[in-house]
């Protein structure tokens, strides 16, 4: 099968996958009592159908009416129907939690960039430090430096994000023994100039950047490097909290998969032809010793995005973690689901890109 | 006349062939030496957790304390517990209470829920997945996909999502939403397995001589998928070990309730001190004990894959 037939195909495996996220989603949505469903449809107004949906829209300032938010009394089918459509008219419902009020689509693209930016920086660092490090140490099995790196593996695997964050935050952030860091937030509100340039839209006390909406990058394309420094100090504990578990779980597998393809026969033959040793380790084995690892990476992934909510609670990083805590925790109905569907989405995207590299690099699952 | 009492030993001898087995698996998971030290701690952490169903003089003096919300002048009580110096070995928290004995108490509860929520999640999946493996067509159809959904959200966010549907309201609740979240994963692992297995020979046979569906199911195919499930379920003892205290840690952390035996919520007791005034201790000792039980947990389940895999044995 050629490549783009493959990646067509795996594409249009999203279909049903999509599919039942939703119904997985609306399947908790359903489970909630009434009650609950109409109390963060309207938070302070007595309920009183139609009446309601009006002065609900205005008193809340909405661009549009709530009308067909929720449906009590059609069949289940027809209210998925219309909870579908309505997702994707872009009306999520409403949400007051502590770090924001108003709609779930709003606090989504208000955090869910400083997610993104924990997620990829400590992605990168994640790679780039595990990969020459697990070669490293999986070209010498059951040396003292193998051992050193199994063991820094192993505590990084069995250490819970929260006991390894909480640590972090109470030696290095304000009041611990090495108060070097800040303790919450994502940046300072004082890093931010008086009044905001024209690249930073403000509304209340949230900043949201352009053009990437990353205040890291943002930051940096525009040249304010005090704010940069300011944000990469918010994010240096909750990056490094994220990285040692995430480092440690990719690691554990390449190591895993050198000693495996270093028993191969094509390496004895490599090694036989008098191939150098470095470039036996870099071309023969690690290429080979990276499949295993791709392949689990789906749930690596899986586990970083379940970090991230751990670690932001910790750290009261403004995320889509944090968001869906507080939802949680102030019973915001459609908080929650909002931001279940998001960590859902990402989930099936990564998915659906790791599958397409690992039909790159192993042109065997093509075929 | 030697004769007959010789050949009763040997029929006494003989063992039955799939004990012999257990004690064979048992000699080379022994050999394997980090395996068996995992295995150890682990038995260790079950004692500890077991001791109170057993005999609870020992631990039953603090728990009355932690229900009681504790009080200023908390001494422990003179007899079978332990004593002052041992109680009060890795400190006290904000409550007056020493941590030692909170986690000890916190192990049987955490232990309890977790083999609790391994046990019917593989149960529920070690079933399921079976019957779909064997019987293939829409039943695996519609299961496979179910499971998929579970998988397309990330565990600890659809864990918060369920606990939140619960509308949770105790630690049981948590126990509850872990467990529809947990099956999915064995329900793959012995579907997987199911369908290698059922086109054998010894299930053919036993077809052939008149056996029903689901007797091949549950006397013939069913012990041949344990074994890559059982190296799951001590893996799976550590992860939902984390996670559970995870999910406490989050749902407590705006609202500590000392009343909680529970290595999550004794962090975030300590926590607050720990931020306050440098109080490492009430983080530290249930973060280790935490630790060791998942690392052993790990060692133990990474030793039965090598022994379990006929590959890999002897």
């Amino acid at each position: 099968m050629e490549l783009r037939y493959f990646v067509l195909r795996r594409v249009l495996l999203l279909i049903p996958t999509l599919a039942g996220l939703l119904i997985l989603v609306f399947a908790l949505f359903m489970s909630l009592p009434h009650s609950l469903l109409e109390l963060s449809l309207f938070p302070g107004i007595p309920h009183n159908a139609a009446l309601e949906e009006a002065q609900g829209a205005q008193i809340l300032g909405l661009p549009y009416t709530l009308n067909g938010v929720y449906h009590p009394g059609l069949p289940l089918p027809l209210q998925f129907g219309k909870y579908v459509v309505r997702l994707f008219q872009g009306n999520w419902g409403y949400m007051t939690v502590p770090i924001y009020s108003g709609s779930v689509i709003g606090a989504i693209t208000t955090f869910f960039p400083n997610t993104a930016q924990l997620v990829i920086i400590a992605s990168i660092l994640a790679i780039v430090i595990s990969i020459p490090l697990g070669t490293f140490i999986g070209a010498r099995p059951n040396t003292i430096s193998d051992h050193v790196g199994r063991i820094f593996t192993f505590i990084g695997y069995a250490i819970p994000a929260f006991v390894l964050g909480t640590f972090l935050l109470a030696i290095f952030s304000k009041g611990g023994i090495i108060p070097i860091f800040p303790s919450a937030n994502a940046f300072s509100a004082s890093a931010i100039p008086n009044p905001p340039p024209s690249w930073m839209l403000s509304s209340g006390d949230l900043f949201i950047t352009s053009p990437t909406h990353i205040v890291l990058v943002d930051s940096l394309l525009h040249g304010d490097l005090g704010l940069a420094w300011n944000t990469l100090m918010h994010t240096i504990l909750p990056v490094l909290t994220l990285t040692y578990g995430l480092l440690a779980g990719i690691m554990r597998f390449i190591r895993a998969g050198m000693v495996d393809s270093a028993r191969q026969e094509y390496v004895k033959t490599a090694r036989s032809e008098g191939v150098p040793e470095r470039i036996v380790i870099r071309e023969h084995i690690r290429r080979n010793a990276l499949i295993p690892t791709i392949t689990v990476m789906g749930l690596i992934i899986a586990s970083l995005l379940g970090g991230v909510v751990v670690v932001e609670e910790v750290f009261s990083y403004p995320g889509m973690g944090l968001l869906t805590v507080q939802a949680a925790v102030q019973t915001q109905v459609y908080g929650v689901l909002g931001t279940t569907l998001v960590f859902g989405l990402i989930l099936v995207l990564a998915n659906l890109i790791v599958d397409v590299i690992y039909a790159l690099i192993d042109p065997r699952i093509r075929y | 006349m030697e004769s007959p009492n010789l050949e009763k030993t040997m029929i006494q001898r003989k063992k039955h062939p799939k004990l012999q087995d257990y004690r064979f698996t048992l000699k080379l998971l022994g050999k394997n030496r980090l395996a068996a030290a995992g295995g150890v701690i682990v038995l260790v952490y079950f004692a500890i957790a077991v001791l109170d169903y057993v005999d609870p003089q020992y631990l039953q003096p603090y728990l009355n304390y932690i229900l009681s919300g504790g009080s200023q002048a908390f001494y422990v009580p003179l007899g079978p517990g332990l004593s002052n110096g041992w109680a009060y070995i890795f400190g006290e928290t904000e409550y007056n209470m020493p941590i030692f004995p909170y986690i000890l108490a916190a192990l049987k509860v955490d232990l309890t829920y977790t083999v609790f929520i391994v046990g019917s999640g593989a149960l529920i999946g070690v079933v399921l997945g079976t019957i779909s493996g064997y019987y293939g067509g829409y039943l695996d159809e519609v299961v496979m996909r179910i499971t998929d959904i579970f998988f397309s959200v990330p565990t600890l966010v659809l864990a918060l999502a369920i606990i939140f549907a619960l509308q949770a309201s105790s630690l049981l609740d948590i126990v509850y939403a872990l467990i529809i979240i947990w099956w999915p994963t064995y329900a793959r692992i012995s579907r997987g397995q199911a369908l290698s297995l059922k086109s054998m020979k010894y299930v053919e046979a036993s077809t052939a001589s008149g056996s029903s569906g689901l007797r091949n199911v549950f006397v013939h195919l069913m012990p041949n998928v344990l074994s890559p499930v059982m190296v799951q379920l001590s893996l799976d003892l550590g992860s939902v070990v984390g996670v559970f205290a995870t999910l406490v840690f989050i749902g407590f952390m705006h609202l500590p309730n000392p009343y909680i035996p529970e290595l999550g919520n004794i962090i975030v007791i300590g926590e607050s001190e720990f931020t306050a005034v440098g109080a490492w201790w009430a983080v530290l000792f249930p973060g280790i004990f935490l630790f060791i039980f998942v690392i052993a947990v790990n060692l133990l389940g990474d030793g039965l894959r090598d022994v379990l895999d006929p590959k890999l044995r002897r």
